[in-house]
């Protein structure tokens, strides 16, 4: 019998390499794919995609126990907490500096400066900051968060249509990449990209969070969205061709599944073990749909991920 | 070591100015430089084509431009911004004439074109002159009877029907001049036999009148028509004075729904019509009572409260009107204040939000005719297209809003005495210039002046491309001088400072103002796009682009595709109609035959509901942007932006 031939598709396009880290920093590539994810046989897949684990500038006072319990005493120092994650198997730290929330604690410029500065100080790879997510804020302790790692392509965000001046010049200044943040939408997210290469930042400095719906919250709909921007990208318009983050640790932890302990039907098993798959489902998910960098929490979930990353990567 | 420059000498007439200037400069400079002022409101981009001049000797390098066509260039005319000094040359200065010439040229400019279809002229109603055989002893048949006999006898119209009206009046005027009298028929050749619709005594003279009636949500306008002749003797318009119960027709319909508001919106479209009938006959020294004939076209939510029909379902899922074929009315029937016994026709229409008005636009256009693949575009309060040629006709609406109407613009306005309606913004200075309808002192802006505005505010890069102030680079080229500043609605752009504008006020254009009008055009290039790819044609191949509605008369094509709301072709295939809705009743008027194609294009044009289209959204969030998400699709416009180094 004749051996059946696999369809092939070719793709005219590729998915922009974005540089993150270096200048003493260890230094890694995302992006540069010519063909949807793990389908090694259609194109060449030159970066394998990496884990983030989340990092905050002070203890979280939301976490639930399965989180707390896993970090222990290192939740109260960025430094430490950085360290830990990398002991998990962090592959980038992704600081969140959510005291600087106007409703967090409102802390400024300075105490975002010392929380970057204890982050670099105790890892070697490469960080991304996250402001709190308040346009203004962002705008405020971001700039002090690229000067003090000025050199070091950290990746900045989040970066919305609303201060993409800002976060776009700094990023320029200081040889940083912006987080560029839509609402789940494949224009709006192409349309972010465009402004921010109207405004001078190249196009390979750019990594697309197209917002993240986690199991049971929309993990379809960023699925689909996520799919449509890759295969976009993919089919040569240059605009959608960015890498793209998706934050599974925030996401998939804040939901009632992964934080009630109490008052569910008993079918719904154990609280730690069933936020772990919930973080896992999602992240596996996304990883499918074209994620580049993937932010978790737990230490499970991040061996999980790293193992089901590796034969991804290696089968096909 | 410096290299030796040519330099070549430059003469101006008929001014005999001579200046000598260094190899490859403008001729801009050396105009500069000998004094000439030309005129560069564009920044010398070679946007405007304002700086044209003519070579008369010499040669000269010369720049590509859009501006000029392929005859001026052959009779030597180049744009003095983009031209290049390579020889001793002599320039002819352009006359005042040309300059002005230049201004108002209608290159890039939609300019109103009448077109007809072919209809013969056979209007529904004729007057003829009877001489009725008086009764006697032996021939003793009853009045109406003796009508009849005349009529078939006289003029081969057989069975003639006569209503209580005209029947009331017979034995008067019958006996008033001697059995001598004047008839006016009604026969729409719909199968029905004739009528007589009214009588006169004796002969009557003057005209015939008709009238054709636009009623639109913003504006009603009448034709008064003479139907022996179809000439038209004078055009009235006012505002729709439904228009204090809400400026939309969803507000109305609401209004419409709560206590007696449908027959007081009812009422108040009757009596717009009957204001502009009572001015036209004030004016025309006519009695109403001699107006016989009307044809009334409008959108169906429009008809609908003109005939006193419930409109709710209109509004609400799936939109289902009354009716879209009107059924034939008497003038008396609603109290419309012409010949009682005289007949409405009601341009039918398509479905609920493409109404009579754009049956209207598609006969008077002569769409259904062409075998050219065609889009019609009729903007108003909403956005209506249809796409087709004689074969096929697609049709879908947008819920565009009022902006380019004027409303919901901080300083919008009609296109009316004083609008802007045109905007060059200076690409070094960001200074505006901006010119109005009419004579007088700016007092706002109307469609086509936004159209401009938001087109030359993204070129010269005051707005990025989702539409927001670049506030840095403005206040960096005007210091304090800025045009951009902060208002009560985020920033705005000064069009027109109040010592200059005719309201006394600043005219501006805010970063609100502009989101409403990018979600505008948005929504209405994103209607075409879904209409076109779900009969499988690319925009791009659209043969010829018909437009009407609410525009200045002045709107660019060429601006309107900067800002991505009609799709990139060339200039050539865009035609601005004016008031197509109008000039469809009128063809109705005069031709049963466009009555009967009136009735045959609504039963012909398929619609499309972009609502229960999965893609329309997508295509929407796409066009939300300067010019479009996917440039691609703006070639034109991708080259113009990378010529300013903007892209």
């Amino acid at each position: 019998m004749a051996p059946v031939e696999l369809p092939v598709e070719k793709w005219t396009g590729k998915i922009k390499e974005v540089k993150l880290g270096g200048n003493g920093r260890k230094s890694m590539v995302i992006g540069g794919e010519t063909t949807l994810p793990f389908l090694k046989f259609e194109g060449v897949l030159p970066n394998k995609p990496v884990i983030a684990v989340e990092v905050q500038d002070a203890p979280p006072k939301d976490w639930p126990q399965a989180l707390v319990s896993a970090y222990g005493d290192a939740l109260k120092d960025p430094g430490e907490w950085a360290k830990k994650a990398l002991s998990f198997g962090a592959e980038i730290i992704y600081l969140r500096l959510k005291s600087a929330h106007p409703e967090e604690g409102n802390t400024g410029a300075a105490e975002a400066k010392k929380a970057v500065a204890k982050v670099l100080e105790a890892v070697d790879v490469p960080v991304i900051v996250i402001g709190p997510e308040v346009p203004e804020k962002d705008n405020e302790v971001l700039v002090a968060a690229s000067e003090v790692g000025k050199g070091q392509r950290l990746a900045l965000g989040n970066c919305v249509e609303k201060n993409h001046r800002t976060i776009a010049a700094t990023c320029i200044a200081d040889g940083h990449v912006a987080i560029a943040k839509t609402p789940i939408e494949i224009n709006l997210a192409k349309q972010l990209n465009i402004l921010l290469c109207d405004v001078g930042l190249a196009a390979d400095s750019i990594i697309m969070d197209p917002t993240t719906g986690s199991l049971g919250y929309g993990l379809e709909y960023t699925y689909s969205v996520m799919e449509r921007l890759r295969i976009a990208g993919l089919m040569g318009d240059g605009m959608p061709s960015m890498p793209m983050l998706c934050d599974v640790g925030e996401e998939s932890w804040r939901q009632k599944e992964s934080r009630v302990t109490t008052g569910v039907p008993e079918t719904w098993g154990d609280p730690a073990e069933r936020a772990i798959n919930w973080e896992i489902i999602t992240a596996i998910s996304l990883l499918n749909s074209g994620a580049n960098i993937i932010t978790l929490r737990h230490p499970k979930t991040i061996e999980f991920l790293k193992n089901s990353i590796a034969q991804l990567t290696q089968a096909g | 070591m410096s290299q030796q420059v040519n330099t070549f000498e430059v003469k101006f007439l008929p001014s005999g100015k001579r200046v000598a200037v260094p190899e490859d400069s403008l001729l801009l400079e050396a105009a500069n430089e000998a004094g000439i002022s030309l005129d560069t409101p564009c920044g010398g981009q070679g946007r405007c084509g304002r700086c044209r001049v003519k070579v008369d000797s010499g040669k000269v390098s010369q720049q590509e431009s859009h501006r000029l066509t392929k005859q001026q260039i052959a009779e030597g005319w180049v744009l003095a911004c983009s031209t290049r000094v390579v020889d001793d040359v002599v320039i002819l200065e352009p006359t005042k004439k040309e300059r002005e010439q230049v201004v108002v040229e209608t290159a890039d400019t939609l300019t109103e074109t009448p077109l007809t279809c072919g209809f013969t002229f056979a209007p529904s109603l004729q007057r003829i002159h009877l001489d009725v055989p008086p009764p006697s002893l032996e021939d003793a048949a009853n009045d109406v009877d003796r009508v009849k006999r005349a009529l078939a006898s006289q003029h081969g119209i057989e069975h003639a029907r006569l209503e209580l009206p005209v029947i009331q009046k017979l034995a008067a005027a019958l006996r008033q001049k001697n059995w001598e009298v004047t008839v006016t028929i009604f026969d729409d050749k719909s199968g029905g036999p004739a009528e007589v619709i009214n009588i006169y005594p004796g002969k009557k003279k003057g005209p015939v009148l008709g009238l054709a009636v636009d009623i639109g949500t913003t504006n009603v306008v009448i034709d008064l028509v003479d139907l022996a002749t179809g000439r038209i003797l004078d055009r009235a318009s006012e505002r729709n004075k439904q228009i204090i119960r809400g400026e939309d027709v969803i507000s109305r319909i609401y209004y419409s729904e709560k206590g007696k508001g449908l027959l007081e919106l009812q009422n108040l479209v009757i009596e717009t019509i009957n204001l502009l009938i009572n001015d036209l006959a004030k004016k025309h020294k006519f009695s109403p009572d001699e107006v016989e004939d009307m044809v009334v076209a409008g959108n169906t939510i429009m008809l609908h409260f003109f005939l006193g029909l419930r409109a709710k379902s209109l509004r609400e899922e799936p939109y289902v009107p009354t009716l879209i074929d009107f059924p034939l009315l008497k003038a008396g029937q609603l109290g419309v204040k012409i010949n009682r016994n005289a007949y409405m026709y009601c341009i039918p229409a398509v479905a609920a939000y493409v109404g009579g008005d754009i049956v209207a636009g598609v006969l008077s256009s002569c769409l259904y005719q062409s075998e050219k693949l065609t889009l019609f575009l009729d903007i108003g309060t909403n956005g209506e297209i249809v796409l087709g040629n004689a074969d096929w006709l697609v049709s879908c609406a947008c819920s565009a809003g009022p902006a380019f109407e004027g409303a919901g613009v901080q300083d919008g306005m009609r296109a009316t005495e004083g609008a802007i309606e045109q905007v060059r913004i200076n690409s070094n200075t960001l200074e505006p210039e901006v010119s109005i309808i009419g004579s007088g002192k700016p007092l706002g802006v109307c469609g086509s002046g936004m159209i401009a505005a938001l087109s030359e505010m993204f070129l010269t890069g005051v707005v990025n491309k989702s539409g927001k102030f670049n506030v840095d680079f403005v206040q960096g080229i005007m210091k304090k001088n800025s045009r951009v500043r902060l208002g009560d609605h985020r920033y705005e752009y000064v069009l027109v400072t109040a010592k200059e504008s005719g309201t006394g006020k600043d005219i501006v254009l805010t970063e609100v103002d502009i989101d409403n009008l990018i979600r505008v055009k948005g929504s209405i290039y994103s209607g075409m796009a879904v209409l076109a790819r779900t009969v499988g044609v690319d925009l791009n191949d659209v043969e010829e682009v018909l437009i009407g509605g609410a525009f200045g008369k002045h709107v660019s094509a060429e601006q309107a595709i900067i800002i991505g709301l009609l799709p990139d072709l060339p200039w050539n295939k865009f035609r601005y109609l004016g008031n197509t809705s109008a000039s469809g009743s009128y063809s109705a008027l005069i031709s049963r035959a466009a009555r009967d194609t009136s009735r045959e294009i609504g039963r012909k044009i398929t619609y499309l509901e972009l609502i229960a289209d999965t893609s329309y959204m997508n295509e929407l969030t796409g066009a939300i942007f300067l010019p479009h998400t996917d440039i691609a699709r703006f070639p034109s416009v991708k080259q113009i932006l990378e010529k300013t180094g903007r892209q």
